[in-house]
């Protein structure tokens, strides 16, 4: 016997991991299902980011000295956009996740994290088929430029990269999932923050920490050693050590704990207060 | 056995206004309480449903009826799971199936089929479990060829259709259905109900909550009448049913009426309807086969040379069941201004268990003007004492040629006076 009012976290997400697959699954078959390049938009995207910030940086603006970066530009910027597209499509539909789901949030009862974590989701695949094209870009400019590409043991690594991305992802998406139910202006504010979030990273130049404010900032930042990791162990061979990473990592996991517990918490209030 | 469901002294508050302050309030309560001080709410809150018991056994179909506002869906998304109550406990055994909204969680580009699985899994089947029941699902929707179209193209009845048949296949222990079949063709609903039975044949508890009441008869085995916010009534449909309509026909019947509404002015006024037995005595359920009088009791301001009266009966304020008018007997009174009655004798009223409401118009036959004209408010019960759900209890008996031989059963009359107390 159960009451409705407890039930266990983790065993009532097992329980509904189907419904998360099946919603997952709902939001790309919706979204590529009229259109003419289906999936190729999850390429498409990041790679005309790519080529925009490609122009930026080596034709529009002349960076004084140039950007301070061991591997063609185009390559440095896709490796950033891509993590970057997946953080920010990620956040942008968790946050609308309840309130769009409405009708479900309102007459059926499911555990709400649900609806995040299948946003999540379904970024996460956008994510795989534009990370599997870095391959063939990796190939170019491996084959037809002066740049040479190192294979080594690192990119084992990148699954840890992924799951701590993914980690902080979802208990920042619950946080903002919940507070948009509450405030609408959440939405709004957060398609700001997330383009102000970008330059505050090394999605598309490489941050330093100089001792200065702004420097300072970046660092602390928990994508900025996310999005740098992704360099270091596929292109740079190395394994991303040191501290930066490693206080990332625990940012990642307070804020999952936190978001969850909160968004716990708050679940049961959703369905009149949305 | 142990109760599938148990509601103990359950309450649920709603806040009254807009929920949501601004984003300034926010921010200056929390200031507030953070410091230590007291925060009250501006807002005022209100019960929406109070100190409500009840249990259900598996098996059992308990409906729940009651006028708009009355707590019927806050008592369903309390026990679902989705609103949590302020007070008391709610115990559910087993599992539990809401189809509340069964089109909730349907896409409009996603065919049919891919719809099942959606719906089913928000309900709360795994992927097996689904495939296993797919060609089940299909044949009940009845959708046929169209299960490979988007769901957009359907019409309204066939998304019903579809959503009910995938919820219909979830194997629950309860099942909670609040107002789903009142889309889908007649053909559907009849499949639906007995889609249903089954299902509390086998042991499923069922709560229904509907307007439809003589759907709600036909399936319930006990019912719940719920009227702001607490617990009525509860007892056998039939009885719920008089006295849910008792208190919704008393509330119209209060309500203030223009008697004559063209002219605007009154020229007469119905008094009462009584309802007689064999005996004389007044009564307010009568069996069937038993002859019943019918009263009119009403007053008159200016002579009227050629009246006609007339009444009719509503079953349980649905379907026009009777009308009857002097004048189509070919009667009509010469009346003076003052009271009067007039009465209808009936050897019998051979109609189907229910309640019934009564209206009466009075008429002036040579002007065809309207004299006075009352609500659907005069209640009459009829108890046929579970010998059928129909519309009508015929007069009949039943026989046998030669290859069998009709056995009568001791027919326990004593019985026959009680229900009518």
């Amino acid at each position: 016997m159960y009451a409705t009012s407890a039930a266990n976290p983790f065993t009532e997400l097992i329980r509904y991991r189907q419904l998360l697959a099946s919603l997952i699954w709902r939001d790309l078959r919706v979204r590529y299902k009229q259109s003419m390049l289906g999936m190729a938009w999850a390429v498409l995207l990041p790679m005309s980011m790519m080529l925009i910030f490609t122009f930026v940086f080596t034709r529009a603006v002349k960076v004084v000295g140039g950007l301070d970066i061991t591997m063609p530009y185009p390559l440095f910027a896709y490796t950033g956009l891509v993590p970057w597209t997946f953080f920010s499509a990620s956040l942008l539909g968790s946050v609308n996740s309840l309130v769009a789901n409405r009708n479900l949030v309102t007459k059926v009862y499911f555990p709400r994290e649900v609806f995040p974590f299948s946003s999540i989701g379904s970024a996460f695949a956008d994510f795989f088929i534009a990370g599997s094209v870095l391959v063939g870009l990796i190939g170019y400019f491996h084959f037809f430029t002066r740049w040479t590409f190192v294979p080594s043991a690192a990119i084992a690594f990148l699954p840890i990269v992924v799951l701590v991305q993914m980690t902080f992802t979802a208990g920042l998406g619950m946080l903002l999932a919940m507070a948009n139910l509450f405030y609408r202006d959440v939405r709004q504010l957060l398609g700001v923050a997330i383009q102000l979030w970008m330059f505050l990273t090394c999605v598309v130049y490489p941050i330093k920490n100089d001792g200065s404010w702004w420097g300072i900032v970046a660092v602390c930042n928990p994508m900025t050693p996310i999005i740098k990791a992704y360099r270091q162990c596929i292109l740079e061979g190395t394994i991303p050590a040191g501290g930066a990473f490693a206080s990332a990592c625990v940012t990642a996991v307070c804020t999952f704990v936190l978001g969850w517990w909160a968004f716990r918490k708050m679940s049961h209030k959703f369905a009149e207060c949305i | 056995m142990a109760a599938a469901v148990r509601f103990s002294n359950v309450g649920k508050k709603f806040r009254r206004g807009a929920v949501h302050e601004s984003l300034r309030d926010l921010l200056a309560s929390t200031g507030r309480r953070i410091i230590g001080r007291e925060v009250q709410s501006k807002r005022p809150t209100f019960w929406a449903l109070r100190n409500l018991e009840f249990e259900i056994a598996p098996g059992e179909a308990l409906g729940i009826i009651g006028p708009n506002g009355a707590g019927k869906s806050t008592a369903l998304k309390l026990l679902a799971g989705i609103l949590r109550a302020d007070e008391g406990t709610i115990n559910v055994n087993g599992r539990l199936a809401a189809l509340i909204e069964v089109n909730a969680g349907m896409h409009g580009d996603l065919t049919g089929m891919e719809n099942i699985f959606l719906t089913g899994a928000i309900m709360g089947m795994t992927r097996a479990e689904i495939k296993s029941k797919l060609d089940d699902i299909i044949e009940f929707s009845g959708i046929g060829e169209f299960i490979h179209t988007p769901v957009k193209r359907y019409s309204t009845g066939m998304q019903a259709r579809l959503g009910f048949s995938t919820a219909a296949h979830v194997s629950p222990d309860v099942l909670l259905v609040d107002e789903v079949l009142s889309v889908g063709d007649v053909a559907f609903r009849h499949r639906c109900e007995e889609r249903m039975r089954e299902m509390v044949a086998s042991g499923v508890a069922l709560i229904f909550v509907t307007h439809n009441l003589e759907q709600m008869r036909s399936i319930c085995h006990r019912t719940l009448v719920l009227d702001g916010g607490k617990s009525a009534f509860v007892g056998s449909p039939a009885d719920a049913v008089g006295h849910y309509l008792k208190a919704t026909m008393t509330r119209v019947g209060e309500m203030s009426y223009v008697d004559n509404p063209r002219t605007g002015k009154t020229d007469g006024r119905v008094l009462a309807m009584k309802f007689l037995a064999n005996d004389g005595r007044e009564v307010e359920c009568v069996h069937p086969t038993e002859p019943l009088t019918m009263q009119i009791d009403f007053e008159l301001d200016r002579d009227v040379e050629r009246l006609t009266v007339e009444t009719a009966l509503r079953r349980d304020g649905g379907e026009m069941m009777v009308s009857l008018n002097s004048r189509h007997q070919g009667i009509t009174f010469k009346a003076p201004a003052g009271r009067h009655d007039v009465r209808i004798d009936l050897p019998a009223f051979p109609l189907g268990g229910g309640n019934y409401f009564a209206i009466v118009r009075l008429w002036d036959a040579d002007r065809s003007e309207l004299l006075a004209e009352t609500p659907y408010k005069f209640m009459l019960q009829v108890d046929d004492q579970g010998k059928g759900t129909g519309l009508l209890s015929l007069p009949h008996e039943w026989s046998a040629l030669r290859t069998i031989e009709p056995i009568v059963a001791n027919q326990t009359h004593a019985a026959e006076e009680i229900p009518c107390l």
